[in-house]
């Protein structure tokens, strides 16, 4: 197989674009892909500050590379877990990633903060894995906003949000279905949110990490199995091996016709947002849902006599 | 013969017969884009031929959170 753009021995076959490339052709292919969805959607503004958030997976470590290459002001923020023997390697992983490329990093630890996952998993009764990306969520947009960071950027790639558009259809879901996509503008206490890595699959982001060196974190969370969201990958894998081109298809297609309809029925239901109480991040309820949590978790660990962690431990 | 690595799981398995890079991936039971297929510092598309020796390293690419 020959690169498509200059006849040397292809390295990255990609049926979706029904198209191979060298390594250096699809670094530039890439490239332009990230470009593209800044430009089209515009996402990052001249002279912004742009806080990328760092999982140590090869999504979130090629996002932070890329756009320190285009010449953006990035700094990382990873959210270390607590989650013993999954944490401690992965932080080192985005720690060490940093420190080889001369790149920016702020970490909040959730032990500290009586946040552990552990903690969250033994006392609150809610699936583990939806409570720990609203935490993580949380404490992307409070560090954005406190510490002066206009645009928040995440990894998720073609993949992801395709995974997520799929279920949050499954459920008919308006809420999300009303502002799902690539860009969430700033508003009411939340900063802007971007997705610059939308264009692209999990595939050709484990490319770019391979072809550019980069050591990733790529053992699964001791706490995801049998989430949802694999599932519904698997199904839209077999979807693209037969139809090449589906995804991006669903997906530019609901941005274009789908999320403006259901945006406009979210402006008429939607509940008002207010500082929250305790810690004035937006929310609906009074107090927001990670500070309820935060409380949840010091009330039943205090009366625990098997607790085993928690920031007095620290 | 040829030696295959699959990460992550960290499972090694060797193969007698061998042709191409598809051929493997059809075995694994992967498709085309489900892993990259590595041969030293490269990535090999489906096209390539295996030798005798080869040390091929399978890193499966979907995240599971």
């Amino acid at each position: 197989m020959k690169c498509r753009k200059c006849k040397a021995p292809a390295e990255v076959a990609l049926p979706s674009h029904h198209t191979a490339f060298c390594r250096d052709c699809f670094s530039i292919f890439f490239t332009r892909q990230v470009e593209k969805a800044i430009r089209h959607h515009a996402l990052i503004k001249y002279g912004e500050r742009v806080l990328v958030a760092l999982s140590g997976g090869k999504d979130s470590l090629t996002l932070m590379l890329e756009l320190s290459r285009l010449e953006y002001d990035v700094t990382g923020l990873h959210v270390d877990l607590g989650i013993p023997g999954s944490s401690p390697p992965a932080r080192a992983k985005v720690e060490g990633f940093c420190e080889r490329h001369g790149l920016k990093l702020r970490v909040v630890e959730l032990a500290k903060l009586g946040l552990a996952i552990p903690d969250v998993k033994r006392y609150i009764n809610r699936p583990v894995c939806s409570a720990c990306g609203k935490i993580k969520r949380h404490w992307f947009n409070r560090v954005a906003l406190e510490e002066g960071f206009q645009v928040l950027a995440t990894g998720h790639n073609l993949d992801d949000e395709v995974a997520r558009l799929f279920a949050n259809t499954l459920r008919w879901d308006a809420g999300y279905l009303s502002d799902q996509g690539p860009c969430l503008e700033a508003e009411s206490g939340f900063a802007r949110k971007i997705k610059p890595l939308y264009r692209l699959t999990e595939f050709e982001t484990a490319c770019y990490a391979f072809l550019n060196g980069i050591e990733i974190h790529s053992a699964p969370c001791p706490y995801s199995g049998g989430a949802s969201f694999t599932g519904h990958k698997q199904l839209w894998a077999n979807l693209e091996h037969t139809s090449p081109g589906t995804k991006i298809a669903f997906y530019d297609g609901f941005l274009e016709r789908g999320r403006p309809a259901f945006a406009h029925v979210e402006q008429q239901t939607g509940a008002p947002l207010a500082p929250c109480e305790t810690c004035g991040s937006p929310t609906s309820t009074g107090v927001c849902g990670v500070c309820r949590l935060a409380l949840a978790v010091a009330e039943r660990r205090a009366a625990d006599p098997d607790r085993q962690t928690g920031p007095d431990r620290q | 013969m040829i030696t295959v690595l699959v990460e992550p799981d960290n499972e090694t398995l060797t193969f007698k017969r061998h042709s191409t890079v598809l051929r493997l991936q059809q075995q694994l039971g992967l498709r085309v884009n489900d892993a990259l297929v590595i041969r030293g510092d490269r990535l090999l598309t489906p096209d390539d031929r295996l030798n005798d020796g080869d040390l091929i390293r399978i890193r499966k690419v979907m995240s599971t959170g």
